[in-house]
């Protein structure tokens, strides 16, 4: 962060990546080397995304610290801002203000087994853990990647899917709402997918990011099948401004979400009037 | 520093001094409106007015402010800060429950994550309070929240008129700067005048709040907040005049290659404020909307900063709601002993 909380640092695109129709990866890297030096992040930090003249949005940061050099934001075009985003091409400028928030609990799920259960554009989040796991491989115990999205075109990090079901210590399932000619694998939402898949909450910590509705059911499921709210974890998605816990629009309770969040355990938000109502 | 006293007669002199060393700015009148601004001189005030319709925390978070320009240069963007100010300041003749909400005020802005633009404004300022005139317009309540109008507490300096002459407390370094800046203007007072010259004692209504927050916290379900919210028009003037409201958004003016990004007042009480672009809106009635609004003052900021309770009894928000809405029925609501009244 500057010493200015409201001013953002110059960065350039160095790759766009699209991810699926409306969605694409960004690569970015800060112009002020000093900057590209001493910038440091959690995994599930985010920051601002500026377009000058047309404003800043909060994007998740989906690369994980253990990557050195550039960072990856994974963005949907739904808005004005990040219809922008949109526009960018490889060169060109945008403002990064950051990092910003808390981070997933990566000390705490040290010799856990780790279950991460994303939907459509809830993965990035998520992914930036998966990376900095498989980056610290003896940290963790085993891991287990469920993922979902409407259709096969919707999954995000196509490639990288597949480099995770070949790994021999991750166990990767995929499914969509709707399959087509190309998809062979299996159709189904993700609660009752990840029901049939049954995963043991024994020695477990569940990571979960993706649409309302879809948290909400995964979440139900995970208490099913015996997961404790203290290890189902999220991160969540209000309509964050500032990002720094001023402007008054995140707040559940007596937190900010851009501030004390955006990453809480379900024991966390259940024992916070009004957190889980959306 | 101890008491003094300087006459009427005086006052502008000292604060004509003033204007020629720092921006002067305090209470003028025009059209009846009240409104801390700039003068140039004492002549422009007004010292006959219970308060300002808008705050002076206006003068700290300004209603439109601009945050940095913006310019691109060939392939470069320049970002260039805006300066908050141009010259040190002196607020003559804020009121204490306004001088009390700048400290809660300071909680948000000043926290490890600082405001720069807001702590510059505050650490170039003299604040100048002026003890309120007795006795306190029939709406005031400051002191259900512990604000005494006669004290110094949070300011530079208070002023207290009784009669011919105005006591002076300077209480800080900054205040006893000003004070030597009107040499041979302040006196004194004799053992007699220590004992005489006393502001008459505040006599305003007290609201009891010592369970408040404890019995709001209770009542989060309840129909209240449906009832409460439908005389409200949404219109959001409660939290315009309000001396601790802090929402803000923060927008892009001008072009992709030139322009300056700004933040200005918003309000909770709007229907799009917590809006998102899925169309998903944490808050998506009236009803959720003031109940987030009495939550934020009675019970989530003061848990969140450890201060008391987020209102210093101003009565702004009620002499100008349109709705009739009033936050002193409100806490008398929350505060009935049988659950809530049947408004």
């Amino acid at each position: 962060m500057t010493a200015n909380i409201y001013l953002p640092s110059i960065a350039t695109v160095r790759e766009v990546r699209p991810e699926t129709p409306d969605t694409s990866t960004y690569v970015v890297s800060f112009d002020d080397p000093q900057l590209r030096e001493s910038f440091a992040y959690e995994p599930g930090q985010f920051a601002e995304l500026s377009i000058f003249g047309v404003g800043e949005c909060p994007i998740g940061i989906a690369s994980s610290p253990t990557r050195e050099g550039l960072l990856e934001f994974c963005v949907r075009a739904v808005g004005t801002v990040t219809d922008a985003l949109h526009d960018l091409e490889v060169g060109d400028k945008l403002g990064v203000r950051g990092p910003l928030g808390n981070s997933w609990p990566t000390t705490e799920i040290e010799g856990k087994d780790l279950l991460f259960i994303g939907g459509g554009i809830g993965l990035p989040p998520l992914r930036s853990l998966i990376q900095y796991v498989l980056d610290n491989r003896d940290r963790y115990g085993a891991v287990q990647i469920v993922y979902g999205a409407r259709s096969p075109q919707d999954l995000v990090y196509k490639e990288e899917l597949k480099e995770w079901e070949d790994l021999p210590d991750v166990d990767f399932h995929v499914t969509v709402d709707a399959g087509d000619d190309t998809w062979d694998g299996a159709v189904g939402f993700v609660p009752p997918f990840l029901k049939d898949i049954n995963p043991s909450p024994t020695n477990k910590v569940a990571f979960t990011c993706g649409p309302p509705i879809m948290i909400k059911l995964v979440v139900e499921a995970l208490e099913e099948m015996g997961y404790a709210d203290a290890d189902i974890i999220t991160t969540l998605e209000m309509k964050m401004k500032c990002g720094v816990g001023k402007c008054g629009r995140c707040n559940i309770g007596d937190k900010y979400i851009c501030r004390d969040g955006p990453v809480f355990s379900f024991e966390e938000l259940r024992s916070i009037p009004g957190a889980l109502e959306v | 520093m101890d008491r003094k006293k300087i006459s009427k007669a005086d006052l502008g002199r000292w604060l004509d001094t003033i204007a020629g060393k720092y921006e002067l700015i305090g209470p003028t009148e025009d059209e009846g409106i009240i409104q801390f601004g700039p003068v140039q001189s004492s002549a422009e005030l007004t010292l006959e007015y219970a308060n300002s319709l808008i705050p002076p925390k206006s003068l700290f978070f300004p209603p439109v402010e601009s945050l940095f320009a913006f310019r691109k240069r060939g392939e470069e963007i320049q970002l260039e800060e805006t300066k908050p100010l141009q010259q040190d300041r002196v607020i003559f003749g804020i009121r204490n429950c306004d001088v009390g909400s700048l400290s809660l005020l300071d909680r948000v802005f000043c926290d490890d994550l600082e405001d720069s633009y807001y702590r510059e404004r505050r650490e170039r300022t003299t604040l100048i309070a002026l003890a309120c005139p007795t006795p306190p317009r029939s709406s005031c309540f400051c002191t259900t929240f512990g604000i005494d109008p006669l004290s110094p507490a949070g300011s530079d300096i208070l002023l207290t008129d009784v009669g011919d002459v105005y006591l002076v407390d300077a209480v800080t370094d900054k205040g006893e700067e000003l004070v030597a800046l009107g040499e041979g203007l302040f006196a004194p007072l004799t053992e007699g005048e220590e004992k005489e010259l006393q502001p008459p004692p505040v006599d305003m209504p007290q609201l009891d709040v010592r369970e408040l927050r404890e019995r709001l916290e209770a009542l989060w379900e309840d129909e209240y907040w449906e009832k409460l919210s439908l005389p409200c028009l949404g219109c959001g003037i409660c939290t315009y005049v309000c001396p601790t409201c802090h929402c803000f958004d923060i927008s892009d003016v001008g072009s992709t290659s030139d322009g300056v990004r700004y933040r200005c007042w918003d309000s909770c009480m709007y229907s799009d404020f917590a809006l998102m672009v899925s169309g998903e809106n944490p808050r998506p009635t009236k009803r959720e909307r003031t109940r987030n609004r009495y939550f934020h003052k009675f019970s989530t900021f003061p848990s969140r900063y450890g201060t008391g309770y987020a209102c210093v009894g101003c009565a702004r928000c009620l002499v100008h709601c349109p709705g009739g809405v009033e936050i002193t029925e409100v806490i008398k609501d929350i505060s009935a002993k049988e659950g809530v009244s049947d408004r």
